[in-house]
């Protein structure tokens, strides 16, 4: 019963993520730091933060806020999927070069 | 400079401690030539490393970002595996120490078991050292080869602070009985396996492949901040994260009922103790 419960539950949230809608948010990275060096996103929504490296050094797009890190190599451009954030503010920064810094605001 | 160094000494610090557990736990149970096979895995993973980031252009555009993410988070899955199976061996094993079957020890050890140790220290070094390669790579390239050189050497010092806190870290183990001992290493692989796991599922939900469920359960920064010196340990030990989603949380959760299971029944089945209990 209890088990039942848990899996209408987990089916529930599952279907829930599958229809919020996805807002794609993007970053890039230069050598001056993040820009735009602040976001914003709509809260609850799924969000699709794109990423992309516009040095000639790999970089560690972090986050201890979002509860994300992620390598992207030079060139690159990645995509960090964040969903249902609650409205505030989430600092992140580049841990391969902790000076760059930006914040995703989230309302 | 120290910023390089602590950005190293987070790095290095989790592979550190996994070879460490490894190494204190051989030596402590006088299983010397174990010690050979956790080496060989650690310079193997740091030459993997190496040549990785020397054609990660190349592997880069051969296999995409996201793949590249998913293959860290199949290492991480295969890590948590074999780290599994290690400790069960390792329990069956303590057993067997204790019940002074000395040969039998070395021949368990000489099987399967020494494959095992390579692998956890190759899996636990290449994995960090990837990211560290990777950064001081980067470090070289910005500075130019001349001018970056204290820089790495700096990042350097980092990776060996990390390897003396590691050492620090079980010195503390020597005052342990040996029982004692052999329950807390237990105890504390199992958390670095779960903490792994947490990791790998964390990998999964930023690409999307599984839900959060609930983006955060908590926020316990207040308490350990991710980025301080403590965080890091414990993010390195358990995969500590002061804001986890409830996947990680239940993933963390969900490893040890079979774990306890599984190591039970090892115990159960253990040659020595096993047999001299049902005796008594």
């Amino acid at each position: 019963m209890r088990f039942q419960l848990a899996l209408g539950l987990v089916l529930a949230a599952a279907l829930g993520l599958a229809r919020a809608e996805e807002v794609t948010v993007p970053v890039a990275v230069h050598e001056g730091g993040f820009q735009p060096a602040e976001l914003k996103a709509p809260s609850g929504a799924k969000v699709r933060l794109e990423v992309t490296n516009n040095t000639a050094v790999a970089i560690e797009f972090e986050s201890f806020e979002l509860n994300r890190e992620r390598v992207v190599q030079p060139g690159q451009k990645v995509a960090v999927y964040l969903s249902g954030l609650a409205p505030g503010r989430y600092e992140f920064f580049d841990d391969f070069h902790p000076e760059r810094k930006g914040i995703l605001v989230s309302e | 400079m120290v910023q390089t160094m602590l950005i190293t000494w987070r790095e290095t610090l989790e592979a550190a401690l996994i070879v460490g557990i490894l190494l204190t736990y051989l030596a402590r149970s006088g299983q010397r030539p174990g010690l050979r096979y956790v080496w060989l895995g650690a310079v193997a993973a740091v030459m993997a490393a190496l040549a990785c980031a020397g054609v990660s252009g190349g592997a880069v555009s051969l296999l995409g970002p996201d793949a590249q993410e998913l293959v860290q988070a199949t290492i991480l899955f295969v890590a948590v595996g074999v780290l599994s199976w290690m400790v069960v061996w390792m329990n069956r094993h303590a057993r067997a120490i204790r019940g002074e079957l000395q040969r039998k020890a070395d021949r368990a050890l000489a099987g399967g078991g020494l494959f095992g140790l390579a692998v956890v220290s190759f899996v636990a070094v290449f994995r960090e050292g990837l990211e560290t390669v990777l950064f001081l790579w980067g470090v070289t390239l910005q500075r130019g080869p001349g001018s970056a050189l204290p820089l790495v050497a700096a990042g350097l010092c980092g990776a060996a602070l990390a390897i003396a806190t590691a050492w620090l870290f079980f010195r503390g183990f020597a005052f342990l009985s040996l029982p004692t001992f052999f329950r807390v290493t237990g105890a504390l692989l199992l958390l670095v396996a779960a903490g792994l796991l947490a990791s790998g599922v964390n990998k999964l939900i930023a690409l999307d492949y599984l839900p959060p469920l609930v983006p955060q359960v908590w926020n316990s920064s207040w308490l350990v901040r991710d980025g301080s010196p403590l965080g890091a340990i414990l993010a390195a030990l358990i995969g500590y994260r002061s804001r986890p989603s409830l996947l990680e949380v239940l993933a963390f959760v969900a490893y040890f009922p079979p774990m306890v299971w599984a190591l039970r029944r090892s115990t159960a089945s253990a040659p020595a103790g096993g047999a001299a209990r049902s005796a008594a």
